[in-house]
């Protein structure tokens, strides 16, 4: 499903990607650990296309068609999502008009006529069950006054509603609380499937307690220095990033 | 979710051009250019006005001839020749009024243009339209549902006629014939307009809404609206405008009266699109208006305005708060793009005890254009316990054009709470990437945090204006981002 | 006002006799007087006076070239002066130079006379590059302009950190007449040099006397210049005061205005940013009453790029006084990322005292952060019933919460007898007992 292969990313002439490989594969889960500032946040917003990022090297292919002169939202409507870090604010715009604008405007680049509103109202309510989000919220300016935990768990409601191919969530497990936790976690796995796929960046084995990966990759400096299995992430929990490091000299 | 279905809307918003810029081609007749006394007794004679009203008229007429056009606000424009406009204009066919069926075909065409099919209007939106052509009423409906609450909803012509006692004692009492340059001017030759009256204690069961249009080419439009609310009544008065499209300047200078007695409270809402010019700044109409609003005790004046025409704007519908514990409110939206220019705001002077104001003032320049808050607090030394709570936004699209706010505050009571805030800002990069990332583009998302900044004032519309004004915002600010 | 407009042009002829005629200075001067005969005196009608007439004060009998009246005695006018440290001294008695009172200097820095510095060739690169080029053409800064003869020159050379501050004291002694005086002051401070001036006019008569200043500021790159006014006169004196200051890249400039006395006062302080990363601060505490007048008008003129301003003025109104607060900022097209932040507030304390207040912005650029707040209001009634419950009678609880409130804008003066003078100013006008002595 993607492909990146050899990925070089600057902003502000500092070069942060360094040669990233990363391949994902239609059904996987895929978690990214890595110390602070290595630039998780970073693949994540190049591979949705954020402009300030200047790419100078590599290639990013999603299925098989590389993405790298697409815009954003064309990136969007070919399934890419990213649950972002610091989800922004958009005072006046409530959660449901927001979402209804990026469902039909997904549709319309597909060609599709506007969801008509009656599915479109059963979705949100479906959606929100499953999430266990309160309605009212829902009429609330986007992000707006949010606490962290609930930034974080409309960024989950809104993959959902949109039903990506691939999900990227950077660092959606904090801010959370345990049971906040619990619920999206479950929300991604509900939504889970063998035709899309999922990365996890976090920091914590708790979150992959819930969502187990296929595969963990270590990102360091700019490029992925390790991969492994699911108990990659607990020796990581056990051990820190320096034995990594020291493996790397 | 919000009230107005974003469904409905989202179908609506596909317009691309100016789309309201077409001339409808009825017959008209208009008088030669020019002012002097003769065409201002001319003008009454044409109406069959009684002898008090042309005395009035060649009073106002006096004392704007020593007036000269003031040059205060931040708009720059070409002075009008007054001497080369017509100050009359008149569908020649007059229709019947019986029913709507009777109306010029033409007339129905522009109004399905306009989105404003009045049988849809009657169905879905509950509303009674005087529409406004040129300057003389052409056609009313819902009068009989109103005659039997006693609500008089007429032209003012008419009213001039049928009801000369109510016209005679209120006309001019808010805006005095001498208050300024154009309202001198309107006083002296103003062609039509609405006069609206709801007896003591009457809620009026419906919106009650005009449209204007102005429509033969080089006819100032001079319209002339007096609303009064008898005690403890209630009305909600919507004013929508949209202009043909065309090259010259055309003149607007309306006066709008309310008078809202004891425990009364009129809402006011405008949608205003007159042509703004297009794109080089060529054209559009100059709108010089005089809007305000007197309260007695107890009673509120809500203004809420969008305004998105017009090539040059000045405007401050205003609320003076004579009785105690009256309330005045003014929301406005306004945007201005390519070469428009606006200077508008409000006057909320208040005299009387424990009088509450509130401004939230919404202005969004794009393009080249100027776009300025003017407003004035005033709390006078018996005004106890006044309150006022001010607050002008500013988003700006683009380096080229300019957000400006002049707020004159004056105080002379010790017991007033005053709070006054402005913002400027704009759309952020940030904001427009996560809006992308979710699939919508730049254009739609600049609509979406548009009509997000605007909301506070959107929500103060009537429904059926509400979803009319985010569709305005959107066509005015197509083409602003490059 | 006609009356007094032409005595002051007919006696040009005579302040002409007394200085060099033949000068680039003069020309300056002779354009400047024909302007103001031009323009006279500001009326209301205009907008930037709107809110303030001086037709009252513009109906003596000035007279223009005041003799000096009274000998002074430091003893008499020592506590005018900031005396607890160790300061440089400009003073002038009637618009006349005080050698006895004043303590200039020539090494390295330049804290001397405008008199001196328009007839020395010494000075003459100076006076050519700085004199009369920031101030506007108005009315007042014209008539100040025509008659431009005295006032403090100041010139601090590159990286020189002037330790003592400067003080600039103007009296005024005359008993027997009227008097208008035409200060003007001029203040070079060049690239990373550092300054702090007290700026003070006393007035030891109960004449009428009015006083249009005019003092140009130049901060060059990485300067840092700090200036105080006290402005706490004799009721009969009023004061114009023309403040112009041009600022280089990375430079910070701050006045701090503390409005106490006079009869009618009006500052116009005004700010040009010609330069990146400038920092502009602007704040004032007014605390009037009786008939006292005091106008603040500021202006922050944004021309380039990530610079900030900073204001934040404070007024209290008693009696039957009167304040206005006339704010304005531009942000031209080029200043991106500019930072503007304005604040006033008021407090009226009495049912005759007027508070106007226009916080204006224009703004040009489209990434800028931007706002300007205004309140009027009273003291917080939950604070007042707080003290009250522990035993504070409620006039000292009021006293002291508006003493808490005024006292704010102190927190950014940096001289610690300023503050310690200004506070104790404030706690007078306040009939606060601040119970010990600061
Ligand atoms: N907009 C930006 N401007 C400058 N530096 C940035 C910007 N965004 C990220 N960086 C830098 O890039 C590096 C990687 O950041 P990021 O991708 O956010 O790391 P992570 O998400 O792994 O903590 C950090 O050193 C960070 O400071
Ligand atoms: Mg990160």
């Amino acid at each position: 499903m993607l492909k990146i292969n050899n990925l070089h990313a600057s902003i502000e002439e500092k070069s942060i990607l360094k040669g990233l490989n990363l391949e994902v594969k239609a059904g996987e889960v895929h978690a990214i650990m890595g110390p602070n500032g290595a630039g998780k946040s970073t693949m994540a917003n190049v591979i949705a296309g954020k402009e300030e990022y200047e790419v100078t090297d590599g290639v990013i292919e999603l299925n098989g068609e590389d993405i790298s002169e697409l815009a954003p939202e064309e990136r969007a409507h070919n399934g890419v999502f990213l649950s972002f870090q610091y989800p922004v604010e958009i005072p006046g715009v409530s959660v449901t008009n927001f979402i209804k604008t990026a469902i039909n405007e997904t549709r319309k680049a597909k060609g599709l006529e506007d969801m008509p509103a009656k599915d479109m109202l059963k979705m949100i309510r479906e959606k929100s069950e499953l999430l266990e989000i309160d309605r009212k919220f829902l009429s609330r300016s986007l992000n707006e006054g949010f606490s962290g935990g609930e930034k974080k768990r409309n960024e989950i409601f809104q993959m959902a509603m949109l039903e990506p191919k691939l999900a990227i969530l950077d660092e959606t497990d904090s801010g959370l609380d345990i049971d906040a936790l619990r619920i999206v976690a479950n929300g991604v796995n509900k939504l889970k499937s063998k035709d899309n796929a999922v990365v996890v960046i976090t920091h914590y084995q708790r979150l992959l307690d819930y969502i187990v990966p296929d595969f963990v990759h270590v990102l360091h400096d700019g490029k992925i220095v390790k991969t492994g299995d699911a108990s990659l992430a607990l020796e990581l929990e056990a051990k820190g990033y320096d034995w990594i490091k020291k493996e790397l000299v | 979710m919000s009230k107005y279905t974003e469904d409905d809307l989202e179908l609506e918003l596909k317009t691309k051009e100016y789309e309201y810029g077409f001339y409808t081609d009825i017959e008209s007749e208009t008088f030669a250019k020019g002012l002097n006394e003769d065409v201002v007794r001319a003008i009454s004679k044409k109406k069959n006005e009684p002898e008090w009203m042309t005395e009035w008229r060649l009073e106002a007429f006096r004392v704007w001839e020593k007036m000269t056009e003031p040059d205060w606000a931040n708009v720059k424009y070409p002075k009008p020749n007054f001497q080369e406009i017509a100050y009359y204009s008149a569908p020649k066919k007059k229709p019947k009024l019986n029913s709507l069926d009777e109306v010029d075909p033409d007339l129905l065409e522009t109004f399905k243009k306009l989105g404003i099919s009045i049988d849809e209007q009657k169905k879905l939106a509950n509303v009674a339209v005087d529409i406004v052509m040129d300057s003389v009423s052409v056609a009313t409906t819902f009068k009989k549902t109103l005659g039997e609450k006693g609500i008089i909803f007429m032209p003012i012509s008419e009213a001039i006629q049928e009801h000369p006692e109510l016209v005679k004692k209120y006309l001019g009492t808010v805006v005095p014939t001498t208050d300024n340059f154009y309202a001198a001017l309107n006083s002296a030759v103003f062609s039509d307009g609405s006069f609206c009256y709801i007896p003591k204690g009457v809620k009026c069961p419906m919106e009650l809404s005009t449209y204007f249009r102005i429509n033969e080419g080089g006819t100032g439009q001079f319209e002339r609206t007096l609303v009064v609310a008898d005690k403890g009544s209630y009305v909600s008065y919507l004013e929508g405008c949209t202009a043909p499209q065309r090259d010259e300047n055309q003149l607007h200078a309306a006066v709008v009266e309310l008078i809202a007695m004891d425990d009364a409270e009129i809402k006011y809402s405008t949608v205003q699109n007159w042509f703004p010019g297009d794109e080089n700044g060529k054209g559009g109409v100059f709108n010089f208006v005089t809007k305000r609003g007197l309260c007695e005790t107890n009673a509120k004046i809500s203004w809420t305005q969008v305004e998105t025409g017009s090539a040059v704007t000045w405007k401050y519908p205003s609320c003076i708060l004579k009785g105690n514990n009256s309330v005045g409110e003014f929301y406005s939206i306004a945007v201005t793009n390519h070469y428009q220019q606006a200077d508008t705001g409000t006057k909320m002077i208040h005299l009387g005890k424990n009088t509450k104001s509130t401004i939230i003032s919404k202005g969004i320049s794009a393009g080249k254009s100027q776009n300025s808050y003017r407003g004035l607090v005033q709390i006078n030394s018996r005004a106890e316990n006044a309150r006022n709570f001010s607050q002008c936004d500013s988003l700006l699209m683009g380096n080229a054009c300019g957000a400006h706010t002049f707020p004159y505050i004056e105080v002379k009571n010790k017991s007033a709470q005053i709070e006054h805030e402005a913002t400027t800002s704009k759309i952020g990069e940030d904001q427009l990437f996560y809006c992308n990332q979710r699939g919508i583009d730049t254009e739609k998302a600049i609509a979406l945090i548009v009509n997000g900044f605007s909301k506070e004032v959107l929500n103060k519309l009537p429904m059926e204006f509400a979803v009319e004004a985010q569709k305005l915002l959107e066509i005015s600010l197509e083409g602003s981002v490059g | 006002m006609e009356l007094l407009k032409d005595k002051i042009l007919s006696s040009y002829v005579a302040f002409e006799n007394d200085i060099n005629i033949n000068s680039d200075v003069h020309d300056i001067r002779t354009e400047a007087l024909e302007n103001f005969e031009k323009l006279g005196f500001p009326t209301k009608k205009l907008e930037a006076w709107k809110y303030t007439s001086l037709n009252s004060i513009l109906k003596e009998d000035y007279s223009i070239f005041p003799n000096k009246c009274t000998a002074v005695e430091l003893a008499d006018v020592k506590k005018y002066f900031i005396h607890d440290i160790d300061t440089y001294k400009v003073v002038f008695i009637d618009g006349k130079y005080s050698p006895f009172l004043s303590e200039t200097t020539h090494d390295t820095i330049d804290v001397c006379l405008m008199s001196a510095a328009f007839a020395k060739p010494k000075y003459k690169p100076v006076i050519e590059k700085y004199f009369n080029k920031v101030a506007n053409q108005d009315n007042l800064t014209s008539l100040n302009t025509a008659f431009a003869k005295e006032g403090a020159y100041i010139h601090i050379p590159r990286n020189v950190e002037v330790e003592k501050p400067i003080q600039i004291i103007n009296f005024s002694t005359c008993a027997d007449i009227t008097t208008m005086v035409q200060p003007r002051n001029l203040i070079v401070v060049e690239e990373n040099a550092h300054v702090q001036i007290i700026e003070r006019h006393q007035s030891l008569t109960s004449n009428a006397v009015l006083s249009n200043v005019v003092t140009e500021i130049f901060v060059d790159k990485s300067a840092t210049v700090d200036v105080y006014k006290i402005q706490n006169d004799d009721i009969n004196a009023s004061l114009v005061d023309n403040t112009y200051i041009n600022q280089k890249s990375n430079s910070v400039a701050s006045v701090h205005t503390f409005s106490f006395g006079g009869n009618i006062t009006r500052n116009n302080l005004n700010f040009y940013q010609n330069g990146e990363h400038i920092d502009s601060i602007l704040k004032g505490v007014t605390i009037i009453e009786g008939k006292q007048h005091v106008d603040h008008h500021t202006l922050v003129d944004h021309i380039e790029p990530n610079c900030e301003s900073h204001q934040d003025y404070k007024g209290i109104y008693d009696e039957r006084s009167t304040g206005v607060f006339n704010g304005k900022v531009i942000v031209n097209k080029e200043a991106q990322k500019t930072n503007a932040y304005q604040q006033n507030n008021n407090v009226l304390v009495s049912d005759k005292a007027t508070i106007n207040a226009k916080p204006q912005l224009e703004i040009f650029a489209d990434d800028v952060k931007c706002s300007h707040g205004c309140t009027i209001g009273q003291l917080d009634d939950d604070a007042l019933f707080y003290m009250q419950q522990r035993g504070i009678p409620q006039k000292e609880g009021k006293g002291l919460l508006m003493f808490a409130f005024a006292n704010t804008v102190l927190e950014s003066v940096k001289i610690p007898e300023v503050k310690s003078r200004i506070t104790k100013l404030i706690a007078e006008k306040l009939n606060v007992n601040i119970g010990f002595d600061l």
